[in-house]
């Protein structure tokens, strides 16, 4: 894989992909939020439980990490054209990207696991 | 009328400025370009502009006019608000006053190889192309070349040597699309990559500006469907 993961048409078509993606599931996240009986700790802890609602927001996590990293990458290649600056900055982004990822999927882990 | 010039002599001047002109009795419909050259016959033979057909067909007479590139034949006086600023087409070197080093721009033309490429033996009359196949290249090959489009794309500015422009990717598109053309393939394999086509993030400042009204964000659109049907 190359320095700028993905190259061209890919990240593309994966933007567009998770930019519908994350509408939708914006949309329904908020239609949950509103129709909720209360809003607390443990009723946001149940919605995740829902294994659909774990699912959705699994792949709603990853499409905005993706839709990240291409958005962020495109405005690294426009104006950073130094090359090592380019990738030390790339490699910062996936580093806090990859490492965000993997926080939000310890959190949904956790709150299966404790209610389990 | 008044008239702001950028002025620049790589002879004389370390830095360029911007020199003041002024014009009367100018006839109701007058372009930009005959003010131009009445000011270079009249008042200051020094200043420094291409030109050629005078009826925008050649391209030649590209500038920035008033913040917008155009081409001054075909730009009536009319319609501009005074001063008129007239500056070189921004974005590539300046050689002189409002003349620009095109080299990086034919470069990119280049590289899309805009002409038909045909392996199979040549027939020996012209290859047909049936009404609709040549209704395809409506609102592609009608390009004169001009700049304005790749010099008012910032994604140009930024990356030049990489990122092909919109003027190069319209002619892409023209023989993407033209159904003689046998190297379909390789023509979108060639524009793969994080910059040659993909740099552009459909700003259509090209399509604001193109002096002959065509749409180069709707071919670069045309050519990523294309490549998205290849993959599939």
């Amino acid at each position: 894989m190359s320095l700028y993961v993905l190259e061209g048409l890919r990240p593309w078509v994966i933007q567009r992909v998770s930019a519908v993606y994350i509408v939708l599931f914006i949309v329904y996240a908020a239609s949950c939020y509103f129709t909720a009986d209360a809003i607390a700790y443990e009723s946001w802890k149940n919605w995740l439980y829902n294994p659909f609602n774990t699912t959705v927001v699994g792949i709603f996590v990853i499409a905005l990490l993706f839709h990240a990293w291409i958005g962020m990458r495109d405005v690294v290649l426009d104006y950073v054209h130094n090359i090592m600056f380019r990738i030390f900055i790339l490699a910062i982004l996936i580093g806090i990207l990859i490492g965000s990822g993997l926080w939000v999927f310890r959190i949904l882990l956790l709150s299966v696991v404790s209610i389990g | 009328m008044k008239f702001k010039i950028y002025r620049f002599n790589p002879e004389n001047d370390t830095k360029p400025h911007v020199q003041d002109y002024e014009l009367n009795d100018i006839e109701p419909g007058t372009m930009l370009l005959a003010a131009l050259l009445r000011i270079k016959d009249e008042q200051d033979q020094t200043l420094s502009f291409r030109r050629s057909c005078g009826e925008g067909v050649c391209g030649s007479d590209g500038m920035n006019i008033n913040g917008v590139n155009g081409l001054a034949c075909i730009t009536p006086l009319d319609d501009l608000k005074q001063p008129i600023e007239v500056k070189p087409l921004p974005g590539l070197p300046v050689i002189r006053d409002l003349i620009i080093d095109m080299d990086q721009f034919y470069k990119q033309y280049r590289a899309v190889k805009p002409y038909l490429i045909v392996n199979d033996p040549m027939p020996e009359v012209e290859l047909p192309q049936t009404p609709e196949q040549r209704e395809r290249l409506d609102g592609l090959y009608e390009c004169v070349l001009c700049a304005c489009c790749s010099t008012a794309c910032p994604s140009f500015w930024w990356n030049p040597d990489k990122f092909l422009g919109p003027a190069a990717l319209l002619q892409a598109s023209r023989f993407i699309e033209d159904s003689r053309d046998q190297d379909f393939e390789k023509r979108l394999e060639e524009l793969e990559g994080p910059f040659k086509l993909f740099r552009c993030h459909t700003i259509m400042n090209c399509v604001h500006v193109c002096p002959k009204g065509l749409n180069p964000t709707k071919a670069i659109g045309r050519i990523k469907a294309k490549m998205v049907t290849r993959s599939l």
